[in-house]
């Protein structure tokens, strides 16, 4: 889980140029967005464009992105039960 | 009373509730909802979902116009709407010179688009003929070129309240006495893009929307137009027309708060009716029903609730949605409205709001849930766009016209004659990002040197190895203008535009007022292509897998303006005329209009325009037919402008008057000649003070032979010698690029660019090949 997690901060700190930040920045426990990163409602929306092109995981409701992306953990657990 | 009440005589429509009033009205009275499946095209990802699709044979009903589908189905309903008015055969007796078109349109020719990027992508087909039609302006034109309009014809593509948008112009431009009749409406027709990106944005509802109703998770994507002729009331009058309703109020705000989400309080679409209310001398009492924007979002329907109930406090009075008649039909929406409002007015009936059932406790209020009949007077219709663009209008009863308190065409010209100077518009900043530079002495400099140099551009989609010549932004100083954790989100075309209005308008002059006395209309031809043709390649290429919900909010035209007003919390009207060359014209038309009407204090003025390489292709493949070596290259660019009122402290760096926007059938010399000289004369300017006319004249020698003809025809009529000029070889050739020959006009008045002899006052002239054009006038 912890590589999957790693794997996670990765992508979403490449996926988004978050410029100047280390996946040591990201606490995996904090929700994702509305936080330090500043990662935004469309920021989430291409997380979960992300979601799908990488790990096969189709989001069609907001609710269910909402729960996901909670926290890092949360969404590792997400990607890890619903991955194809 | 003032006489040049706008007025509406004609209105016409089709969506998948019907074609034609009559039918569509039916369907609203039992009810009856026109979603269903879509066929238009294949989707593999939303191909279950119930669209608005119109399901009338669209190519037939056109009859023998030629134009995409949106073109078609906007002139299905601008004919129905014409003959209504009793222009089936022409205009008569009304001076064509009197007549306008102004449009709204988000879509275009997309959907035509996207088969020759599938044709190409797929099967490497080489089609780029349809691509004629891809532009929201082709629809406007090709209205203006059937009714034989020659006054001002615009487009405006403010996502989904360009309809309103429209119809706000257009009643601008006959209270102002610009025009005597106005085509106003929109169409949109269904596409690829707008279904997978609102897919992706997670606010499609697969089952029909369902607005106000606790269950609801997002919209019925459809298509449609509407169109309504909108007279002064004088002109109607005269003619002996029927008058449906009048135009009784309009307000526009903007959010400033994200590119799609509402802000949560509703306090811009609140601001938006309160202008309305303001602009038509109305208590929020005497508002008989409401016609809300109700897109069945969880966000939409929130925050125009909390809007409502801040405006009508305890009295909110019946309102509905129609969005699961016909679904939303983006820029046609608001459209749609105005012609179901006015259907409302004439039959004293409401519509209700299909696909409600479970109230929603948490919005306190309840729409009307069945047609039913009412005594309406007044209709309040809203239509909130991506962005923040928020439109508001009033209709009301054509009887009560008389009775009705108007804001007086007679103080309109006053506060007009307030806002300038006898020397015009002050031109308080400016911001240019182009090929020759950013600055305006490496702009002078290029022009010294005879122009700018031609530097390479890679269109793959005519050959792996194709380049075009072109001439192309370097660095623009945006990592330096803008924060990095901004400028991630931002497409180039959009950092572009941020750096310049940035620089344009500086936190000394935002200081100098309040955030909704600030309006920002920028303008651009063809938008964000590069991020636009990104989405389309994807969706085709990955059959729709995984779509780009950043690159989906960033292809709507309007992200230019809005991102802008978001940055610089700029809460006044915020537009995007969309008309090719005469994008910018119709800017600063638009922005200077709220400044002379005392609604801003400031208006952030431009435009700008991206090379891609589809557009360069088509191009390519288009001018294979004319090539001629000396024509000035494709290029880019972006300038803004700051406006301001006279009483502004800022120093001007100069001023701008005879702002003004028509067309001609064909170019004619004399006929444009005088076309300058009235447009002179009406801002008292003599046309012997004119040293130079400043044209987007683009090498090509039968356009420099036409140039030629006309300012010697202006230099005959002025009495002296005209200079002649153009700035294509400097910025390139692009739909933005008069807003270039703008900040040239600037230097050349000041003397910072150098002409033949000093001048002091310059008219910028704008053709373009549809026949729209544009002028403005500057002085020291």
């Amino acid at each position: 889980m912890e590589s999957l997690i790693e794997e996670l901060k990765t992508k979403i700190i490449g996926g988004f140029h978050l410029e100047g930040v280390t996946p040591a920045d990201i606490n995996a426990d904090e929700p994702i967005f509305g936080t330090g990163l500043e990662l935004d409602s469309i920021d989430a929306l291409e997380l979960v464009a992300i979601l799908e092109s990488d790990y096969g995981i189709v989001i069609t409701e907001r609710s269910v992105a909402d729960k996901a992306f909670a926290s890092l953990r949360a969404l590792a657990d997400f990607v890890a039960a619903n991955r194809t | 009373m003032s006489r040049r009440t706008p007025v509406i005589t004609g209105t016409g429509i089709i969506c998948a509730a019907g074609c034609g009033v009559a039918s569509v009205w039916e369907s609203i009275r039992v009810n009856r909802s026109g979603l269903g499946p879509l066929t238009l095209f294949p989707s593999p990802r939303f191909g279950n979902h119930l669209v608005g699709q119109v399901c009338d044979d669209v190519e037939n009903l056109a009859g023998n116009v030629r134009g995409s589908r949106s073109d078609k189905l906007s002139w299905i309903a601008a004919r129905e709407a014409l003959a209504a008015a009793g222009y089936s055969a022409g205009l008569g007796p009304i001076n064509p010179a009197g007549v306008g078109v102004m449009l709204g349109s988000t879509v275009g020719g997309m959907l035509g688009t996207e088969k020759v990027l599938t044709a190409l992508l797929r099967k490497n087909r080489h089609r780029f003929s349809p691509l004629r039609f891809h532009e929201c302006a082709s629809t406007a034109d090709l209205c203006a070129k059937q009714i034989g309009a020659l006054g001002p014809v615009a487009t405006f593509s403010t996502a989904c309240s360009a309809g309103a948008m429209a119809i706000l112009a257009a009643a601008e431009m006959i209270e102002q006495g610009e025009a005597d009749v106005m085509l106003a409406g929109a169409g949109d027709s269904l596409s690829r893009l707008t279904l997978n990106g609102f897919g992706s944005l997670l606010l499609l509802d697969p089952n029909g929307c369902r607005p106000f109703d606790s269950r609801r998770t997002g919209i019925s994507l459809g298509e449609g137009a509407a169109m309504l002729v909108i007279e002064a009331e004088e002109t109607a009058i005269a003619r002996g027309a029927t008058i449906l309703a009048r135009l009784a109020g309009w307000g526009a705000s903007c959010d400033a708060f994200h590119a799609t989400a509402p802000q949560p309080e509703g306090s811009g679409a609140f601001a938006a009716m309160q202008q309305a209310l303001k602009r038509g001398g109305l208590q929020p009492g005497e508002i008989d029903f409401v016609s809300a924007h109700g897109t069945a979002t969880p966000d939409n329907d929130a925050m125009e609730m909390r809007a409502l109930k801040r405006l009508f406090g305890d009295a909110v009075p019946p309102f509905a949605s129609v969005k699961h008649f016909f679904g939303h039909t983006l820029a046609a929406s608001g459209a749609i409205k105005a012609v179901l409002a006015v259907q409302s007015l004439r039959e004293q009936a409401i519509p209700g709001t299909p696909g409600f059932e479970v109230a929603d406790e948490r919005l306190g209020l309840e729409p009307v849930k069945e047609f039913r009949a009412q005594p309406v007077s007044l209709i309040l219709s809203n239509s909130f766009g991506f962005g923040g663009n928020n439109v508001a209008l009033v209709f009301g009863r054509s009887v009560d016209s008389a009775e009705r308190r108007h804001y007086p065409a007679d103080q309109h010209a006053a506060l007009c004659r307030e806002a300038a100077t006898s020397k015009g518009i002050p031109i308080l900043g400016t911001g240019v990002v182009s090929a020759a530079g950013n600055s305006l002495a490496e702009i002078a400099e290029a022009f010294r040197n005879g122009g700018t140099a031609a530097s390479p551009f890679p269109v793959p989609a005519i050959s792996p190895t194709a380049q075009a010549k072109v001439h192309a932004c370097g660095d623009f100083g945006a990592e330096q203008i803008i924060e990095p954790a901004k400028r991630r989100k931002l497409s180039r075309i959009q950092q572009m535009t941020l750096v310049a209005a940035k620089k344009a308008l500086g936190a000394e002059l935002i200081g100098t007022t309040t955030p909704e006395k600030i309006c920002a209309v920028i303008g651009t031809g063809l938008g964000s292509l590069t991020d636009t043709a990104a989405f389309v390649e994807n969706l085709i290429l990955k059959d729709e897998r995984a779509p780009r919900p950043a690159l989906f909010t960033s292809s709507v035209h309007n992200s230019l303006a809005s991102q802008v007003a978001i940055e610089l919390k700029l809460s006044g009207l915020n537009s995007t005329p969309v008309q090719r060359e005469i994008s910018f014209e119709t800017a600063l038309w638009q922005g200077a209009n709220e400044l002379a009407s005392g609604r801003a204090e400031l208006a952030l003025v431009g435009a700008a325009d991206e090379l891609n390489q589809y557009h360069l292709a088509a191009g390519i493949r288009g001018r294979g037919r004319n090539k001629t070596s000396q024509r000035s290259l494709p290029g880019e660019g972006c300038a803004l402008f700051t406006l301001g009122r006279k009483e502004t402290a800022a120093t001007p760096l100069a001023f701008v008057s005879a702002i003004r926007i028509g067309r001609s059938e064909k170019p004619d010399a004399v006929a444009e000649a005088n076309w300058i000289l009235e447009t002179l004369e009406r801002d008292g300017i003599a046309p012997g003070e004119v040293d130079l006319l400043l044209t987007g004249a683009n090498n090509v020698p039968a356009q420099t032979e036409f140039y030629r003809g006309l300012v010697a025809e202006f230099s005959r009529r002025a009495g002296h010698e005209i200079l002649l000029d153009t700035y294509q070889h400097v910025g390139g050739e692009h739909h933005s690029a008069s807003a270039f020959g703008f900040f040239t006009a600037i230097g050349l008045v000041r003397g910072e660019i150098a002409a033949e002899r000093a001048c002091k006052t310059v008219v910028l002239l704008t053709l373009s090949p549809t026949g729209t054009k544009g002028m403005c006038c500057l002085r020291a």
